[in-house]
């Protein structure tokens, strides 16, 4: 049946988790163009048949202006499900820059398709371009500051001689616990380097 | 921010009131409530944030030449206190922006009264961004599509508008405040028999509405979204 398979593309999207990647599904994709292409050619075909008939295509309403009009808008609904599912894709990537950061952690890159690991690339790098062309780093103070010290305890291992805003040094040995500045411990906990201890 | 206390007590306290409601920092805090609850990108406050950047930098030296010094930490950590709420809101206002030029990035790039909102650095960002994405799409998605079908802002060659790229929903719903009396509010949701009565606002009160409707009056800096 017509648009199955971009159906089955749009459910692997909505399926998912929110915010997460799945792997890229390049074969599904492909599948879907295929169609579309195929789409096309039987569409041609219906509307030199109607010239050939000498029949004004603008106008004439019969079988074959249906048959083609199907053609079109199943096409113009896989255009719809492929670009709904590589758009929703690019926005989660857009997102990933701020959550994770320049630099994709592995488990992640493996699912991105080639274009979309470019994507991701230059994407960064306009983000970047912008802040430093406004000398302001947005990545920081994502949540409203209550106070400006927070209690954190360090996860992983982030070594000694750390220089704070202070122009202090501190030994982060894993398991310690610090009472930080927020701005300088945020870049340690948006790396899962650091915990927030609440309450 | 940096708003002297000292002052308030030489004058009367609505004259004090409308002082405190008119410093840059509230004036950012209305433009970033403003930007965060509408569907669609607002102008961008050019002087604001022109003035806000400026006083940050003398704050951040205010607050240096105070730890220097020796002045008591309290004091120090109250100025640092309140230099971060103002850092904060000034990241937070851009950052909500960038959001949405990253959703909507096509739809602004070809609207000119969208385009026209951004500040300059937003426009090169944006430019890039939509360079970006139509490459991704391009190799992906479109450049395999029969020939009048590759149009990203368009489903094909005969559609009449845009209609493939994603545009903000202007008919949702937000909540507001108006600081005067407005009449004359015509609403276009409902059923079509109540969208010829005009609807009324009170200063003050909160209003649950369709943001089409008062999306000119929020604009025009009538309206206060909350």
């Amino acid at each position: 049946m017509y648009g199955r398979k971009a159906c089955q593309l749009v459910k692997e999207l909505a399926s998912g988790e929110k915010g997460q990647l799945t792997l890229f599904n390049i074969d599904l994709i492909d599948q879907v163009i295929a169609e579309c292409s195929q789409h096309h050619l039987e569409l041609q075909s219906l509307i030199r048949k109607m010239q050939e008939q000498g029949l004004d295509v603008q106008t004439s309403r019969n079988a074959d202006h249906y048959g083609a009009l199907i053609h079109h808008l199943a096409l113009v609904r896989n255009k719809r499900c492929l670009m709904a599912y590589v758009h929703n894709r690019a926005e989660v990537i857009q997102s990933l820059i701020w959550k994770v950061g320049p630099i994709l952690p592995q488990q992640i890159e493996e699912r991105l398709s080639h274009s979309e690991e470019e994507y991701f690339k230059k994407h960064s790098s306009a983000l970047k371009s912008y802040m430093s062309r406004l000398e302001l780093d947005l990545t920081v103070d994502m949540v409203p500051p209550k106070d400006p010290y927070i209690q954190v305890r360090v996860i992983d291992d982030i070594g000694e001689g750390i220089v704070l805003s202070d122009d202090k040094t501190a030994n982060f040995a894993p398991h310690s616990m610090h009472f930080l500045k927020r701005t300088d411990a945020e870049q340690f906990i948006s790396r899962g380097l650091m915990e927030e201890l609440t309450g | 921010m940096a708003s002297n206390p000292m002052d308030s007590s030489t004058l009367p306290t609505d004259d004090y009131e409308t002082l405190i409601s008119t410093t840059d920092v509230e004036l950012l805090k209305r433009a970033w409530r403003n930007e965060k609850a509408a569907p669609e990108i607002l102008q961008f406050e050019t002087d604001l944030i022109q003035r806000i950047r400026e006083q940050i930098l003398l704050m951040d030296e205010t607050v240096e030449e105070f730890t220097s010094s020796g002045i008591d930490p309290l004091t120090v950590s109250l100025y640092q206190m309140d230099l971060d709420r103002s850092q904060f809101l000034l990241r937070s206002y851009l950052r909500i922006r960038i959001q949405k030029i990253e959703k909507y990035m096509f739809h602004i790039e070809s609207t000119d009264e969208l385009w026209n909102r951004l500040s300059r650095e937003e426009k090169n960002f944006a430019r890039r961004c939509t360079d970006d994405l139509k490459r991704h799409l391009d190799e992906t998605v479109l450049s395999k599509l029969p020939d009048n079908y590759q149009s990203v802002q368009k489903q094909s060659v005969i559609s009449e508008d845009d209609d493939m790229v994603p545009k903000p929903q202007l008919d949702t719903f937000v909540v507001c405040r108006s600081k005067e009396y407005l009449t004359g509010i015509q609403l276009e949701d409902g059923p079509v028999d109540d969208r010829s009565k005009l609807f009324e606002m009170e200063p003050g009160v909160l209003y649950f509405i369709c943001y089409k409707s008062i999306k000119a009056l929020v604009e025009s800096g009538k309206i206060d979204l909350v």
